[in-house]
């Protein structure tokens, strides 16, 4: 059986009190950004004194009434959100809550999916696109994004009429790797051989930090971290199972739970969920924009080409976080992370470590068949 | 010591005896609604038929899509694992498995009996039992005889559907079009075959390569499968009970 951990409820308990502080800072005229993306920096959006929380989708039920509007044969991510946001602007009773909070969607070129429905998405929320190089590797794309942040500042300078300093820019930089080394730590505790904590856990953690204020989400991992130092094993006792693929938004946990469910202990997920978010800082001593321009086209999304430093980067959590094999998780139709799987499964393989392709949406009806598959796999690797 | 295995599959159950090293006997029934009644029901059986008291029996070990369900079993194992035993015990040896049963197909790669990696077809029906089964229904004759009907056509008709459904609506427009019974049956047992042979592909399967589970009765549709991998197939006596004798082997400890 495992051990309850006592600072997990701050971080449910934090979502009613996130709300009330949204809606109060409104009420003073602080303006409040939705985003969809680890791509869109939120040092610059709290640079300009306005707030943010993330927008994506994990929830099963918006989708319907999306689909009147998307095609069928989109990522359930992409459905799920839309949903929330038109279901919300008709004032619907699957909303997601956050909807009405949010003064302006900011919003980023990355797969093709979201690009095109961001342009549907201006029949009900003003959106802002920040556009990004999809070959990030040369010394021109980083320029082009170095552009395109500055353009992204000044629109948030005129929304919300402050003028964003250096110094300002400065102070969020600090404040976002503090989160970040944060996150540093908790990862770093996973590695012991019993994990602390379970996967799911973290997952549901992790789905909160663009949701939190830095502030809150911050308090809450430092707690975390400081009990799990205390706790010597989780109470699960599988192979210890790497994730990594597509982004698992707040609702989503389905595939987490059944490996947990079957014995599996997830120690490390490779995920805008997971190790995307956080691994990287940002230079504190150069030029801040140069710095954030820098750090964010780092970020190892399958939507860039080539993305050799992601696959890179698989092997090296691999191995940091000994895992007997990884469980690669695609979201049903996402075709970048759906095709980039055979790079990553080549390089595992020549390391030794079986990888098990997951792809799924957020229904139940393939709960039994995912069930088989990962007991499968853990039988293997056992 | 006698041990059993119980395949509780999505359309049918089987059971299997295994003792000194040999297969002692097993049975093969409709699943029906529950999967517990099945199990249970074909466990009486074997016990019946070989006059064994439940004593003498060590362990059950359960496999199968209803696996869980059974309860008088000491422990389940998930098919990939079961059917890596089955198959290589009868084919020792065996580098590959595919298995093409009534609700998923399969592939698996054994090295020593062991299961170095698996692929299951995707959340549908293409390349499964299912498929045949629903489409035979189309072409109106039993599935047994589809293999048969597709061996005597000259001239195949082409299936362009993976969904079953579609697949459904096709044959029965290639009919209204005036095509022959025999051409549509190739058309179908082709267009599964492929599926299942990309699969294969896919899991860099070569040779050495054994073809279980309920579908692997049909000859034509072995024949068809053949002749896409370029390999003979090692097809056990009774395919479809690889997985509940992987089980029983299991259970031996």
């Amino acid at each position: 059986m495992s051990p309850t951990l006592q600072s997990l409820p701050f971080f449910q308990d934090s979502y009613e009190l996130r709300i009330a502080q949204l809606q109060e800072e409104r009420k003073r005229g602080i303006k409040v950004i939705g985003t969809f993306c680890l791509y869109v920096p939120d040092e610059i959006i709290f640079a300009s004194g306005a707030d943010r929380i993330v927008l994506c989708g994990g929830r099963a039920d918006t989708i319907p009434v999306a689909e009147q509007s998307l095609p069928r044969n989109i990522c359930p991510l992409i459905k799920s959100s839309f949903g929330a946001v038109i279901d919300a602007c008709c004032g619907g009773s699957l909303a997601c809550p956050h909807i009405p909070l949010i003064d302006v969607v900011v919003a980023e070129a990355t797969c093709d999916g979201k690009k095109k429905m961001y342009e549907l998405l201006t029949d009900y929320l003003p959106t802002y696109v920040l556009d990004l190089p999809q070959k990030p590797g040369s010394p021109e794309a980083r320029e082009y994004f170095l552009s395109e942040i500055r353009k992204f500042a000044r629109f948030m300078e005129q929304l919300t009429g402050n003028i964003i300093t250096d110094e300002a820019l400065r102070r969020e930089i600090r404040s976002s790797n503090a989160t970040k080394r944060l996150l540093h730590r908790l990862f770093a505790l996973r590695k012991s051989d019993p994990s602390p904590i379970r996967g799911s856990e973290v997952l549901r953690v992790m789905q909160k930090q663009f949701f939190l204020s830095p502030d809150m989400f911050r308090k809450g991992i430092s707690l975390l971290c400081d009990e799990l130092e205390h706790v010597v094993s989780s109470g699960n006792t599988g192979p210890r199972i790497m994730i990594s693929g597509c982004p698992m938004a707040a609702g989503n946990t389905k595939v987490p739970d059944i490996i947990e469910q079957k014995g599996g202990v997830i120690v490390v997920e490779e995920s805008c969920t997971g190790t995307r978010s956080f691994l990287d800082l940002v230079d504190e001593d150069v030029d801040p924009w140069k710095a954030l321009a820098e750090r964010y086209l780092e970020i190892p999304c399958a939507c860039m080409t080539p993305n050799d430093q992601r696959i890179a980067r698989i092997v090296e959590l691999a191995k940091e976080y000994n895992v007997r094999g990884v469980v690669y998780y695609t979201l049903q139709f996402c075709h970048a992370y759906n095709i980039e799987r055979l790079r990553v499964q080549k390089a595992l393989k020549k390391e030794g470590i079986p990888l098990l392709a997951i792809e799924s949406d957020y229904g139940e009806s393939d709960t039994e068949q995912i069930g088989i598959r990962v007991e499968a796999f853990l039988e293997m690797i056992a | 010591m006698i041990s059993a295995g119980i395949d509780a599959g999505a359309a049918t159950t089987k059971g299997v005896l295994f003792r000194d090293n040999t297969i002692m006997g097993y049975r093969i029934a409709d699943t029906g609604f529950n999967f517990l009644t099945a199990s249970e029901t074909i466990f009486s059986i074997l016990l019946e038929s070989y006059s064994i008291r439940r004593e003498e029996i060590g362990h059950v070990y359960a496999t199968g899509y209803g696996r869980s369900s059974i309860s008088f079993a000491d422990k389940s194992v998930s098919e990939i694992t079961a059917h890596a035993k089955g198959v290589s015990f009868l084919f020792p040896g065996v580098q590959g498995i595919i298995d093409v049963g009534g609700q998923d197909s399969k592939v698996i790669v054994v090295e020593n009996g062991r299961v170095v990696d698996f692929l299951m077809n995707d959340k549908c029906a293409a390349g499964t039992g299912k498929f045949l089964e629903y489409t035979a229904k189309a072409l109106e004759v039993p599935i047994s005889d589809l293999g048969e009907l597709a061996r005597v056509s000259d001239h195949r008709a082409a299936i362009t559907s993976m969904c079953t459904v579609f697949a459904e609506s096709e044959v029965i427009s290639l009919r209204a079009r005036g095509f022959l019974k025999e051409d549509i049956a190739a058309g179908l047992i082709r267009s599964i075959a492929q599926r299942v042979a990309v699969m294969a592909k896919r899991m860099g399967l070569k040779e050495n390569i054994a073809f279980v589970g309920g579908v692997a009765k049909n000859a034509g549709m072995r024949a068809a499968l053949e002749k896409e991998l370029g390999v003979p197939l090692y097809v056990p006596f009774e395919p479809q009970i690889t997985g509940a004798l992987g089980a029983a082997i299991a259970a031996q400890g």
